[in-house]
């Protein structure tokens, strides 16, 4: 190993781009920083480090939540027949939005806020006769907070919720779901996505699992990082323990012992090296990412294998039944990642371009459909949570891009509509049982506390313990609506 | 002379050093804290608009003088008087039209409270506090003069004079020239971007002859090809499903020019004017059209204002290291570059649009097309955006076409080009009348062989189809004589004989479908069909002139509405020169950024650090570069020299400042105290080869790497052995391996991340390619010298794959490993025991620290 009298050396290269990512003397990040940032605190480099504003992998003030599991329906989930139900679209079913008495709603004045990729025919359109709720809702829990009939198992945990029906985003297409995760439109520069900030600002808690987790379909845009470096892109998994990530296991014949034998050799050559080239912080990097490897290659596919799981959770889950297993399995995944330490898990559900929950027809049927295959999980998820005492430490959201529009589009469907629409966020340290927000009786614009994305960014880093406005890296100036503000409603 | 500003400081110091023996709450605000809690405030936050960059209202802020002498309305503070001055109203007022920073959060409350503690003192004033410098003195910005080389030190090489020179300053001594094999890597790697193979290390002859045949290799320009693809942001098509909606087809035509150049050793000055304006220098020649690639890369179908957005940053980042960019909303906070500077930028750009020509002997454009700019809308007037917002252009004024005004002494007018008529009329080309005959009569010729192989219902339709070919050939005919009349002028019988032809190709198409129908229950094809036949007929009988000119190039959608018969099937007879004036003026002599950007690209990549930090910000906000006079001379030597790349990379890798060993092993203690970080270039620097070179070495090691040259992009899962450049690369397609080690950001890539994560260590040690090239050179190595022993074969490994002999630590390490990994179960049922361990052995060498890191 490195002789004890070595001077503490950084080659510049390396230097600046650890500067420039400041995660110098954290105590652990996870992957290659973790490498880096143990050894430079190791090296003293840290002290100079700390004259800046370093994060230093640890929460910057005591953290609600641990870790987030994010669950994000691609394509639009009608906020109306979901988490915000408006049952004057019955009473003015039929009628345009101008004979109600709601035709302010369509003041080009206040609708000015979206900006327009593309004008579209197809999609992005405000559609004016109002269509009527397409599924009945009812109140549920103690809180007794209405939530449509699709899903009544999230219903069922919704005292430990707190749905907002205020969001609104200023992109009419589905480069919002980019927005939704980077809080810019899709005609701005691309920024980070908040699992990368989570992942840039905060250290692992577990040294052998990637610390930020993707699973399901993306498509507008498949990083995260951006001017934050692909180290902070999410790992991509699937829940196949046979080959949950890229090149988790051999693409040739290779068996576990020749494997074993050909790391440690590979190890005991790279140690070897350092002496020839004391003060190279990316052999050792190097060193210790292999050692990363080699414990991930065993830890990822044990974390997605569930033989240990009972009957009972996996039922739970929704694993028993055709409809529900795909998406049960990410879940249950995510809750045993979550588990281990990993800080940010984020589900898609939904495949194709646009996203499967994108109704411009058959509303009805899709949208039953689909909520049918997340309801059960979900809920299975929250109450898996909260009886092994997780939920506390685990914030759960529940995203889409934006709600769907009060007017019907077509015989049966319904079109974009970023003015207003609804998430919920439960676990760590959110309020329960809470609604926060409002649209308008039609649905049409959020009246009451309207929040943009990234407001819904600040609330979560600031349950795990981060300042939004200490996210920002020297030379990409963020705005002050990119950091958000934190909903205090709902903490 | 003591001025009373002065006077005032020193009387705060006094008041200091007393209420310090009071005690520190009774501590006043000095000048140092001014320095140290106010000026950085107000530099970050005001110096923008209230510093040598601008004056609003009078006032600058980047002195404490200045400050309290104030603007227009009078001064900013009162000494003692924090209430007075206009300077805390304005940065604390609720009205937001007022508060300052304008449109920006407020200064945070301690730093406000700073500033109201300063005024409370007096307002002490720092001695000898300089005013920012005027903005045009930047460095960057003045004109690039060949500085005497040193003459003191005994070098050859103008590079190790300049070092040399600050190495006496600072009393460092150089690391000695490093290994000739791990030296020789190192020059393969960078010059042609595959290691040396074990020949190649045993080369006799010296260095500089292989440097030099290496610069003229065909991989060279493969190799610094995809450098400069990074910078352009070289990216093949994408969009959704089969819509085009960013870059272009068949855009590899401008990654073969880029390479082609290189191996020409085309001047630089030549490649940025065929690159901006190649349509405008060279209407009728393809070769340097596909140049023009670079703006084709910018195509995006949604919105013109991004895709001018995109070409504008990008063409102000790769050529000029200006960032354009940050003028669009605002006149910019650093450089002289205002909104107004922006749009007449965008001016330049405002006519192009993008098509693809055809290529000879093809007229299918999904098949190839040469994807190119051209000036279409001759007169598009460009307006600037107030804040940005396209919704709200100032219509009132229209902006000419200019380069930014700080630099535009030397601009040359903007000067319209003639185009031929190939350039305009594309379908007038010789080959194009030949390809589109070819395609008729292989039309014919089809329909006739099907026919006669047919029998019955399908004879009927054969020859419904034969009727139709060749209904479509005199169709052809006919067209091509009217456009060839046309083009001179309008001929009234032959366009009339091209609109019955068209009638009648129309109908055989028609009847041709209707056919196709019968038994088929599809009303609405069969109502489509039968209009499409009776408008045929009326077109018949109308004997007008109206027909559809010959299309023989097509032009990018300007919008998701349009389709091909948007557009005329000819194009603009001039250009307006406007690319051609900007082309020109980057590569004045006179221009001040072009060569200084260019040369610190290439020697960030033989040095493993640029000489100016940020590649592709030369302004303000980029410091003048320790290395000043050595940047300047390379950019003198590389203009002057006919911007010859070559000879740059000549002048760099003889140097002897690349030719150090990497290590700071054994280095001189004192050297290493004072330039730990290796500023001075004391030593090389050790770097991660890029995803490509790291793909294309473990085939060419194999001996398995396929050289061919050029061509279209192969699919980015295809199991091929070219080269990784050859490789499709945009949003949706990547090559997974390559991604797996920060392969090129298409979006910005100025410079290659080097992270170091676990799943490229899980790429190198599970992937199909490492686990199958290591099966390759093992059995290479062993054939070399099939009587070796294990200890032999271990030599030979660490020689080809490290390119360094091992020491005998190593070499026990891996006669360990051969001990273990011979006692293992899988390996002693393995066929060839002995060879299942060399190739496990040199897999594990493959996946060495020192294999993927240039030393």
């Amino acid at each position: 190993m490195k002789p004890a009298n070595a001077p503490p050396m950084i080659d510049p290269g390396l230097a600046r781009s650890l500067a420039r990512r400041q995660f110098l003397h954290r105590a652990g990040l996870g992957f290659g920083g973790l490498a880096l940032g143990a050894m430079l605190g190791r090296d003293g480099f840290g002290a100079e480090a700390a004259r800046g504003r370093i994060l230093d992998g640890r929460p910057q003030f005591a953290p609600k939540a641990k870790s987030v599991i994010w669950l994000f329906m691609r394509g639009g989930v009608s906020h109306m027949e979901s988490f915000d139900p408006k049952p004057a679209l019955n009473r003015y079913a039929g009628k345009s939005i101008a004979e109600t008495p709601h035709a302010d709603v369509l003041d080009p004045e206040r609708r000015k806020r979206v900006r327009v990729v593309v004008v579209n025919d197809a999609n992005g359109q405000q559609r004016h006769t109002i269509y009527p709720l397409q599924t009945g809702y009812r109140p549920y829990g103690k809180s007794g907070i209405e939530v449509s009939d699709w899903f009544p198992h999230i219903g069922s945990c919704i005292d430990d919720i707190a749905v907002i029906r205020s969001m609104w985003t200023t992109d009419d297409n589905h480069g919002a779901q980019v927005q939704f995760h980077s809080g810019r439109h899709m005609l701005d520069p691309k920024s980070p996505t908040i699992g990368a900030w989570v992942n840039y600002g905060l250290g692992t808690l577990n040294e052998n699992l990637p610390q930020f987790i993707s699973m399901g379909p993306r498509f507008f845009d498949t990083r995260d990082g951006h001017y934050l470096g692909p180290a902070y892109d999410a790992v991509k998994l699937k829940v196949d323990p046979k080959n949950p990530l890229d090149y988790a296991k051999p693409e040739g014949r290779l068996s576990d012992e020749e494997q074993r034998l050909g790391f440690s050799l590979v190890n005991r050559l790279n140690r070897l090296t350092v002496d020839r080239y004391p003060g190279d912080a990316a052999l050792e990097a190097r060193i210790r990412s292999y050692e990363l490897a080699y414990r991930m290659q065993t830890a990822v596919p044990d974390t997605i294998r569930f033989d240990t799981e009972s009957e009972e959770t996996r039922r739970l889950y929704g694993l028993d039944r055709e409809e529900t297993r795909p998406f049960g399995e990410q879940l249950l995944a995510a809750r045993r990642f979550a588990e281990r330490g990993v800080r940010f898990i984020q589900i898609m559900h939904g495949d194709g371009a646009a996203g499967a929950w994108d109704q411009h027809s058959k509303l009805k049927e899709k949208h039953a459909e689909l909520a049918m295959q997340v309801d059960r999980p979900i809920a299975g998820l929250l109450k898996d949570l909260k009886q092994r005492g997780l939920l506390d430490q685990t914030l759960v959201v529940f995203g889409t891009e934006f709600g769907r529009t009060p007017g019907s589009q077509g015989a049966d469907g319904r079109d974009h509509h970023p003015y207003g629409f609804s998430v919920w966020m439960a676990g760590g340290g959110v309020k329960g049982g809470i609604v926060h927000g409002a649209t308008d009786e039609l649905g049409f614009h959020a009246v009451e506390s309207p929040h943009y994305v990234t407001d819904l960014h600040a609330t979560l880093l600031r349950q795990m313990g981060l300042h939004a406005h200490h996210l920002e890296v020297p030379g990409h100036k963020r705005l002050e609506r990119d950091f958000g503000e934190v909903i205090q409603e709902i903490v | 002379m003591r001025s009373a500003r002065q006077q005032s400081w020193i009387d705060a110091a006094l008041s200091l050093a007393i209420a310090w023996g009071a005690g520190p709450c009774l501590a006043a605000s000095t000048a140092a804290d001014y320095l140290r809690d106010i000026k950085p405030v107000l530099h970050e936050r005001c110096y923008a608009c209230h510093g040598t960059l601008k004056q609003q209202g009078g006032l600058r802020l980047d002195t404490a003088e200045r400050l309290l002498v104030g603007g227009k309305s009078g001064p900013a503070a009162v000494p003692g008087k924090p209430e007075a001055g206009s300077l805390l109203h304005r940065l604390t007022t609720d009205d937001e039209h007022e508060r300052m920073p304008l449109e920006a959060a407020p200064l945070k409350p301690e730093q406000i409270a700073a500033i109201r503690a300063w005024i409370a003192a007096g307002a002490p004033v720092p001695p000898d506090e300089r005013e920012e410098d005027d903005p045009l003195r930047h460095w960057s910005f003045q004109r690039i003069e060949r500085p005497e080389v040193p003459t003191e030190a005994k070098t050859q090489n103008p590079i190790d004079a300049f070092l040399a020179r600050k190495h006496v300053e600072h009393g460092l001594s150089p690391q000695p020239e490093a290994e000739r094999s791990l030296l020789l890597r190192r020059l393969y790697l960078d010059l042609i971007g595959l290691p040396p193979t074990l020949e190649q290390l045993d080369d006799p002859r010296g260095y500089a002859t292989i440097a030099d045949e290496l610069l003229h290799s065909p991989h060279h320009g493969e190799r610094w090809g995809r450098h400069w693809m990074d910078v352009w942001r070289y990216s093949d098509w994408y969009g959704l499903g089969d819509q085009l909606r960013h870059s272009q087809k068949h855009l590899w035509h401008w990654r073969d020019w880029i390479v082609e150049s290189l191996n020409a050793d085309k001047g630089y000055d030549r490649m940025v004017l065929e690159m901006l304006a190649g349509d405008e220098l060279a209407p009728d020649d393809p070769s340097v059209l596909r140049a023009t690639g670079f703006l084709a890369r910018n195509y995006y179908l949604f919105n013109r204002t991004t895709w001018l957005d995109d070409t504008i940053e990008h063409t102000g980042k790769a050529f000029l290291g200006l960032t354009f960019n940050c003028a669009k909303c605002h006149d910019h906070k650093y450089d002289p570059i205002d909104m107004a500077d922006y749009y007449a930028f965008r001016a330049i750009f405002e006519p192009h649009q993008i098509r693809l020509d055809p290529v000879p002997g093809v007229v299918d454009f999904e098949k190839n097309g040469l994807p190119r700019a051209f000036d279409d809308h001759l007169d598009a007037a460009t307006y600037v955006h107030r804040r940005g917002d396209p919704a709200q252009p100032d219509e009132l004024k229209a902006i000419a076409p200019a380069v930014p005004a700080m630099l535009a002494s030397f601009a040359p007018p903007v000067e319209p080009v003639a185009l031929p008529r190939t350039a305009w009329a594309p379908a007038t080309r010789e080959h194009v009348r030949r390809d589109h005959r070819d395609e008729a009569r292989r039309r014919i010729e089809e329909a006739e062989r099907e026919l006669a192989q047919a029998s019955g219902t399908t004879a009927r339709v054969a020859g419904a189809k034969l009727a139709l070919a060749k209904a479509e050939q005199a169709k052809l005919e006919a067209v091509i004589a009217a456009d060839t009349a046309a083009l001179v002028a309008v001929d009234e019988v032959l366009a009339k004989a091209a609109s019955r032809f068209e009638g009648e190709a129309m109908k055989a198409k028609a009847e041709l479908d209707l056919l196709m129908l019968e038994g088929k229950d599809d009303e609405k094809k069969l109502e489509t069909a039968q209009e499409a036949l009776a408008k045929a007929e009326k077109k018949i009988a109308a004997g007008d002139t109206a027909y559809t000119p010959l299309r023989a190039a097509r032009k990018a959608l300007e919008t998701p509405e349009h389709t091909d018969e948007s557009y005329a099937a000819t194009f603009p007879r001039h250009s307006t020169g406007r690319r051609r004036m900007l082309a020109e003026w980057m590569v004045s002599r006179d221009n001040p950024l072009t060569a200084r950007v260019a040369v610190n690209h290439v020697w960030m990549r033989h040095f493993g650090e640029p000489l100016v930090e940020t590649v592709f910000d030369f302004g303000r906000q980029a410091p003048r570069p320790e290395h000043d006079e050595l940047l300047d001379w390379l950019a003198a030597e590389f203009m002057e020299s006919g911007w010859s790349f070559r000879h740059l990379h000549r002048l760099m890798v003889t140097s002897e400042a690349y030719r150090r060993r990497s290590t700071q092993a054994d280095a001189d203690p004192a050297t290493l105290a004072a330039d730990p970080a290796n500023r001075h270039y004391w030593r090389a620097r050790s770097r991660r080869m890029e995803s490509q070179a790291l793909r294309d070495s473990l085939l060419q090691l194999a001996g398995a790497l396929d050289p061919a040259l050029g061509g279209p992009s192969l699919d980015a899962k295809a199991d091929s052995s070219r080269r990784s450049l050859y490789f499709k690369q945009s949003r949706d397609e990547r090559a997974p391996f390559l991604s797996m080690f920060d392969d090129a950001d298409i979006l910005q890539c100025y410079r290659r991340d080097e992270s170091i994560v676990p799943q490229q260590a899980l790429a190198l040690s599970n992937s199909a390619i490492s686990l199958g090239m290591a099966e390759q050179i093992a059995a290479r190595l062993h054939a070399a010298d099939p009587a070796a022993d294990r200890g032999g074969f271990v030599e030979t490994a660490f020689r080809q794959i490290l390119a360094r002999p091992s020491d005998a630590a190593e070499r026990e390490a891996c006669l360990d490993f051969w001990e273990a990994a011979a006692a293992l179960e899988p390996v002693r049922q393995a066929t060839d025991p002995e060879a299942a361990i060399r190739s496990r052995l040199v897999h594990a060498l493959l996946n060495h620290n020192d294999f993927v890191t240039v030393r």
